[in-house]
């Protein structure tokens, strides 16, 4: 960096000014009696994104605090950290390379995709079961090592559908055994602390099918074939700068932004399974009773719906999703055991991010997360601490979320049907 | 009978501190080796019941602050030294006619340890200058203290925080932890790890014995006391009136709070305790081992602590400090591995199978743990629990 000053004199700047909307606007919305639920987050990026006058117009006229000024101060005030850093920093890659930057922000765009919809899985179980599942990354390895199985080992002629396919229906299995056997309790109230014992129960499960995997596998990384080659494609056909170019691993936009086959391949069949799986929650009778028992579990049972069912049904879902995107993702990474834990730490950023148990939050988390990550690693000036640094980034927003938003993004305030009252 | 507990807990600290001495089987280092691990594993999992049995707070980032203890005591022991003449070169301050010295971060180099500031004054010296390391002792103290303070500011940010959120926040700050041990590699060498001076590095004299620095009687019994430590002033917290908001709070933190308990205070004392602790734990053991790496933060480890404090009994610290001892002997036991028909079976691996099982096992169908019930029933005296609970009220508080 050639400026360090000037960045961290704006970041230090920004941060101080932040925390004193936050602080003094809560204490101003107090004394005048109105909603604070949304102050801390709208004063920090008020305070932030206009400093003395964001925080001076916010104090003095108090108004109500909508989506849409909030979102626009968090917009500036990300706008302004990318200026500052733009200034200290002019020769940075990712600063002075307009392609680097195209391709950065849509591989980020596509790893949050696949991140959002694993997080979908983890806010799926947490809505229903009011359990933050700490299996979640342990599915998402057996779904990967199940392809390497199934397709590789077991039955060398099966395609990959077949793979996929098969690790998904095996790891729903899991899910709803598990919940069967441990997670039943919880519901009849035999329990007293149900959510820290659903949390205790995952980890266990975790810590089992890891280590299962590893003894049975051993800690030799695998690796599957990407599953379809695309056709070599030129699109438009004869002109100086092509839109699409197609290679077998490799798909090009206007010769500039470079995706990966598997990456593709997998955010595209990431994004179908959520359209499926939106068609089932909002349009089919089981999603439609999933839902229901989210917001209410008694007024579900009344209406005729058995909500242990609902529950077994979700957890194995969810383990399900998890699993797909694991199975989609292998080949993209070479896959060990342990390879679980850090889309899991993604996960759970996600959810948090987004509110737990919100839908929609978790895919719109993901892909902030994902963009979040790209920015990281791409324009800290000393690659390996950025790539060491990766866990990091996801918790720094993680941390704010909750200093200053603790229901997250799209979260309702109380989120989950009984049993996410407890602890 | 209502004594056993007692009795038998007393037997277990004389069998303790009996056994280095009358231990007369072979494999002598190798036994004491796993016992002192074990207790090491016994402070982490009777800190964390305290945490999450008793004050209902499950926070997955412990071996995060005893990776702050470990690391707080390298660090001080690796880049702070004393010497009776000025470097010229190291960021030095005058102590008490000696000079405070701060060795200058150097990373790992390829000639490893002889680029630094200090070395190079060394080279220069000759032996005209004297150069002391820091006591060990202050170094474990740091190491607790910045563990505990980690402990209080995390314990600030996060304890206003419900079940499921506390637990990923505490597991991902551990995360954090782990992340800027292995990258700042200037600073903390990262995966290369950072090597400590032992426990007794010139060796001790205890009663008119003379123990080298390698001995394992010395260490043994330093994390014994430290255990007995612990345990002591866990006991001392869960039966004063701060027990008893304690777990008011895990009951019902809305009634505790209406009731005039100051719920956040309580539960930031008693994260902070706890996490000083298990830094307490951390930094002992680093000068035992003699070496910190970021591996030791791995989930792996967190969830040992876990299991071994379940699997004990998660609402007695006791019974998880005696759970951890012993699934410690245990896992160790069964690291053997062998072929059933030709099939080599891994137990390296397959003993941590077994262990995930246990634990769900033991979740599902004694959820007391296995040694808190034991411990219960002595102490009941075959009454029946209502009867205890029914004198207890009239009697002030009693602890099984």
């Amino acid at each position: 960096m050639q400026t360090p000053e000037i960045f961290w004199t704006v970041i230090l700047w920004m941060i101080g000014w932040g925390v004193l909307g936050a602080v003094l606007l809560r204490r101003r919305y107090l004394a005048r009696d109105l909603d604070t639920s949304n102050v801390p987050f709208a004063g920090a990026m008020a305070g932030a994104a206009l400093g003395p006058v964001g925080v001076g117009l916010l104090w003095l006229r108090t108004p109500a605090l909508s989506a849409r000024l909030t979102t626009a101060l968090a917009l500036l005030a990300v706008v302004l950290i990318a200026a500052a850093f733009s200034f200290a920093d002019p020769e940075n890659n990712c600063v002075a390379n307009g392609a680097f930057r195209a391709s950065q922000i849509t591989n980020g765009i596509i790893i949050g995709i696949i991140y959002g919809f694993m997080a979908l899985g983890l806010t799926l179980i947490f809505s229903i079961l009011g359990v933050v599942s700490f299996a979640h990354g342990e599915f998402y390895m057996i779904g990967g090592m199940l392809v390497y199985y199934i397709t590789v080992v077991w039955f060398p002629d099966a395609g990959p559908l077949m793979g996929v396919l098969g690790a998904c229906f095996i790891a729903f299995c899991i899910g709803a055994v598990f919940e069967r056997a441990m997670l039943t309790p919880m519901y009849t109230g035999k329990i007293d602390r149900p959510v820290e014992y659903g949390i205790l129960a995952t980890f266990g499960l975790a810590f089992t099918l890891q280590y299962f995997v590893q003894a049975m596998h051993g800690a030799s990384p695998v690796k599957v074939q990407r599953f379809v080659d695309f056709p070599r494609l030129r699109f438009p056909d004869g002109t100086e700068t092509a839109w699409v170019t197609t290679s077998r691993g490799n798909l090009t936009l206007f010769e500039t932004v470079s995706i990966s086959n598997p990456r593709f391949v997998a955010a595209v069949t990431c994004i179908l399974v959520l359209l499926a799986l939106l068609y089932l929650l909002h349009r089919t009778w089981t999603g439609k009773a999933l839902r229901a028992v989210s917001q209410d579990r008694e007024a579900a049972a009344i209406a005729g719906i058995d909500p242990n069912r609902m529950n077994m049904l979700a957890f194995a879902l969810g383990g399900m999703i998890a699993a797909l995107a694991g199975a989609l993702l292998v080949q993209a990474f070479s896959w060990l055991p342990q390879v679980g834990a850090i889309p899991a730490m993604r996960s759970f950023v996600i959810v948090v991010l987004g509110g737990l148990g919100s839908l929609p939050g978790a895919f719109v988390g993901g892909i902030m997360v994902g963009l979040v990550e790209a920015a990281g690693t791409g324009c800290i000036p000393d690659a390996q601490k950025a790539a060491s640094y990766i866990p990091a980034y996801g918790m720094i927003v993680l941390t704010l979320t909750l200093l200053l938003r603790p229901t997250g993004l799209f979260g309702r305030r109380f989120s989950s049907g009984m049993h996410g009252q407890g602890g | 009978m209502r004594q056993v507990p007692n009795i038998a807990g007393l037997g277990l600290v004389l069998f303790f501190a009996a056994f280095p001495l009358v231990y007369t089987g072979g494999n002598y280092d190798y036994v004491m080796h796993v016992l002192i691990t074990g207790f090491f594993y016994a402070i982490l999992a009777s800190s964390w019941s305290m945490l999450a049995g008793y004050a209902g707070q499950f926070s997955f980032g412990h071996m995060a602050f005893m990776g702050i203890g470990a690391y707080g005591a390298a660090l001080f022991s690796h880049y702070f030294y004393l010497t009776s003449a000025p470097t010229g070169t190291c960021t030095e301050v005058a102590f008490f006619g000696n000079w405070l010295v701060i060795k200058n971060a150097i990373g790992v180099t390829s000639t490893t340890l002889t680029q630094d500031c200090l070395q190079q004054a060394i080279a220069g010296w000759g032996d005209s200058v004297q150069v002391w390391r820091m006591p060990v002792l202050l170094g474990i103290v740091l190491g607790t203290v910045a563990g505990g303070l980690a402990g209080l500011l995390v314990g600030l940010l996060v304890l206003r925080l419900r079940a499921a959120y506390l637990a990923l926040f505490t597991l991902g700050f551990s995360e954090i932890i782990k992340a800027v041990i292995s990258a700042e590699i200037d600073i903390t060498r990262g995966q290369a790890g950072m090597v400590l001076p032992a426990l007794f590095d010139n060796g001790v004299v205890i009663l008119g014995t003379e123990f080298s620095r390698t001995d394992k009687i010395p260490p043994y019994y330093a994390m014994f006391f430290l255990l007995l430590l612990c345990l002591l002033i866990l006991t001392w917290l869960a039966r004063s009136r701060f027990g008893l908001f304690v777990r008011a709070l895990r009951e019902d933190a809305d009634a505790a709070a209406a009731l005039g308990v100051n719920t956040t205070r309580y539960k930031v004392f008693v994260f902070t305790i706890t996490t000083a602790m298990a830094a307490s734990a951390g930094a002992v053991q680093a000068h035992y081992i003699q070496i910190v790496t970021p591996n030791m933060l791995f989930l792996l480890q967190m969830s040992l602590v876990v299991a071994m404090a379940v699997i004990g009994g998660v609402e007695n610290f006791v019974a998880a400090a005696l759970g951890a001892i012993f699934l410690q002997i245990m896992l160790e036991l069964m690291r053997t591995s062998f072929s059933i028909g030709g099939v080599a079976v891994d137990m390296t691996v397959w003993r941590l199978v077994f262990f995930g099982v246990l634990l769900m096992v033991v979740l599902r169908f004694f959820r007391n743990g296995l040694i808190a019930p034991l411990i219960d029933y002595f102490a009941r005296a075959g009454m029946a629990e209502e009867t205890i609970a029914k004198r207890a009220a009239g009697a002030g508080e009693t602890q099984p």
